[in-house]
């Protein structure tokens, strides 16, 4: 009752702090917003211009063939307004169609037109992807010239995630680092504050036990983190037609986990650090690497592939990981037990440090 | 008269810092008893081990009959606090402090009735970090206040303040002396001692090197053949202050 009551308090005061309130709120929201509308859409695409130099039947049945598929994004430009595009990595790829383009049955040793390909080589998944789609429609077509059967017949099954869209992914991401920001920084500036300016050493001059005080801090936290991953899961759903698949309350649940993580290392730095100057540096020092590399906005496949095993083991890589597959690939909770359990374990190292560094005795 | 505070041969030392070398006193119950001692002389150090702040090395400090010590959390509730700085939390008005003490204490309180005793009832809905330096002193004293203390702590109560402010403070501090709860004071301000304390305690480099009345300390001196080479004036600069700008408190 008296934590309740504390707790109640606490966030009345935290709902009056601008500043925090930006940063729990403001600042998640605009990142969602920035970067959902950025178009990055073309994530799953291959962005593929055309020049049709024969421009025949056959070959606008060939371009129509290529257009129908939606992981092309075609548009038909010449080879010489193209290929600077190319260079400057607007586009993916340039199919060139030959002059002597046809679709006629051939006899063995008679030369068969050839489509050039030009790729960008800074892009080389999307080219290898526009590579295979140009030959796998240059096959159907070439099968139905040669009133032969299919050796192999393919059935496409479509798998969720081929499709994503930017904003798909990014979601979770956003979710992630947001819980990561807020639990570090709210913790850690306020308190230190609160340290240095001898409220935590007046407060302890009371009976109130740390523990009821602790507790009303995290639950304080907890609570904005819940308002901010609602809010921003409801932006994701009215403004950007995302579905989170496995549901918004494994979500939720998990961002808590990740909030608790995040609290133990806030409260690690507010005992470590003397002022509030060294609250910043130090906060960014834990939480840009994972800003970058844990998979925020861009696959976490980033990193360099040197420390990429060091990266894979980041709290915010296995946060950010279990909120991706519940929310784009719909696991549940169970599917995504081992990156949970990469929480859990954090969180106990987070414990501890918490445990080392803020000592009440110490205020 | 008992004593209601009781220390003996309190040691506590930093490192290599011997802050506090084995002292003894007892205060009494219902006096205002003032620590003086210049800056590092381990006042505030005996007094945070008094208000259960900080652990002794060796000795017992005893108040109101608890040994702080062995019972720390039951000493706390017993006494009053203000320490050196006194800061709240941000975002909290007046009247949610001293709320937000009466549960650090498990107590109800009427918060107005306390804001009203320290001259600030009309601060109540005011954010406290708006408060100017005095009237946060006096915020402070609510705060401590809320428990029904046996035992009030200040230490360096009026540091900083302006001289309406400091006599403002001095009223209050008589106000509560006189109902009943005793007071312990720090300060390194001479005149504040002579003109509020039953008995003040002189502190330095540790130890307790003086105690008595403040008159009977000037008398001792006296005897001792000390005489001040400036005239005695009927009059100093703060009453010529004072006079010029009134006794009226000053707020903002």
């Amino acid at each position: 009752m008296r934590t309740l009551r504390l707790t109640l308090m606490y966030f009345r005061a935290y709902l009056r702090d601008r500043t925090a309130i930006f940063f729990s709120l403001v600042v998640p929201l605009m990142l969602l917003l920035i970067f959902g509308s950025l178009n990055l859409g073309a994530f799953g695409q291959v962005t593929v211009a055309i020049d049709d130099q024969a421009d025949t039947a056959a070959s606008q049945q060939f371009v129509a063939a290529l257009q129908k598929i939606d992981t092309l994004s075609t548009k038909k430009e010449s080879t010489d307004a193209a290929l600077p595009r190319l260079k400057r990595t607007e586009l993916d790829m340039l199919l060139v169609i030959p002059k002597d383009f046809a679709i006629a049955p051939t006899r063995a040793g008679q030369p068969v037109p050839t489509l050039t390909i030009f790729g960008n080589a800074s892009r080389p998944q999307q080219v290898s992807v526009g590579e295979s789609i140009v030959n796998e429609v240059v096959t159907r077509l070439s099968f139905a010239v040669n009133q032969a059967a299919p050796v192999v017949s393919v059935k496409e099954e479509e798998v969720q995630g081929v499709r994503l869209r930017y904003v798909d992914f990014l979601v979770p991401g956003i979710l992630g680092v947001n819980v990561m920001q807020l639990a570090v920084f709210s913790v850690a500036f306020a308190l230190v504050a609160d340290k240095r300016r001898g409220v935590l050493r007046r407060i302890m001059a009371t009976p109130l036990r740390p523990a009821t005080f602790l507790v009303s801090q995290v639950v304080t936290r907890l609570i904005m983190a819940t308002l901010q991953v609602l809010i921003m899961i409801g932006v994701a759903v009215f403004l950007f037609d995302v579905h989170p698949l496995g549901g918004i309350l494994p979500l939720l649940l998990v961002c808590l986990l990740g909030s608790v993580l995040f609290l133990t290392i806030g409260f690690a730095l507010a005992g470590w650090a003397e002022t509030e100057n060294q609250v910043p540096a130090i906060a960014q020092l834990i939480t840009l690497p994972q800003f970058f590399f844990s998979g925020v906005f861009f696959s976490k496949e980033a990193a360099p592939a040197l420390i990429r095993p060091l990266t894979d083991l980041l709290p915010l890589t296995y946060l950010n990981d279990a909120l991706r597959e519940i929310s784009v690939q719909g696991a549940t909770l169970w599917d995504v037990r081992m990156q949970l359990l990469g929480l859990v374990v954090w969180t106990a190292i987070g414990l501890a440090l918490a445990v080392r560094f803020f000592r009440f005795d110490r205020f | 008269m008992s004593a209601i505070v009781t220390v003996r041969d309190l040691k506590k030392r930093y490192g290599d810092i011997e802050a506090v070398r084995g002292i003894s006193f007892d205060v009494q119950q219902g006096e205002i008893f003032g620590l003086l001692g210049p800056n590092g002389a381990g006042k505030t150090t005996t007094v945070e081990i008094l208000e259960g702040l900080r652990k002794a090395d060796s000795g017992d400090a005893i108040v109101d009959g608890i040994d702080v010590q062995k019972q720390p959390a039951r000493a706390k509730a017993r006494v009053g606090v203000q320490l050196q700085q006194s800061a709240f939390p941000e975002n909290f008005t007046a009247k949610e402090t001293v709320e937000l003490f009466a549960l650090c204490y498990g107590v109800t309180v009427d918060p107005l009735a306390l804001l009203k005793q320290v001259d600030l009832e009309d601060r109540a809905g005011q954010r406290q970090e708006k408060l100017s330096g005095g009237q946060r002193q006096r915020l402070s004293i609510a705060t401590a206040l809320v428990n029904k203390p046996r035992v009030l702590f200040l230490d360096e109560p009026t540091t900083g303040l302006d001289p309406q402010a400091r006599r403002n403070l001095w009223e209050l501090v008589r106000g509560i002396r006189q109902s009943g709860t005793t007071v312990f004071l720090t300060t390194h301000y001479m005149d504040e001692a002579e003109v509020l304390c039953d008995r003040v305690a002189v502190m330095d480099h540790g130890q307790i090197i003086a105690m008595d009345p403040p008159r009977a300390l000037i008398t001792a001196l006296l005897g001792r053949g000390f005489t001040k080479p400036v005239i005695q004036q009927q009059a100093n600069l703060e009453d010529v202050f004072l006079d010029l700008t009134g006794h009226e408190l000053r707020e903002d």
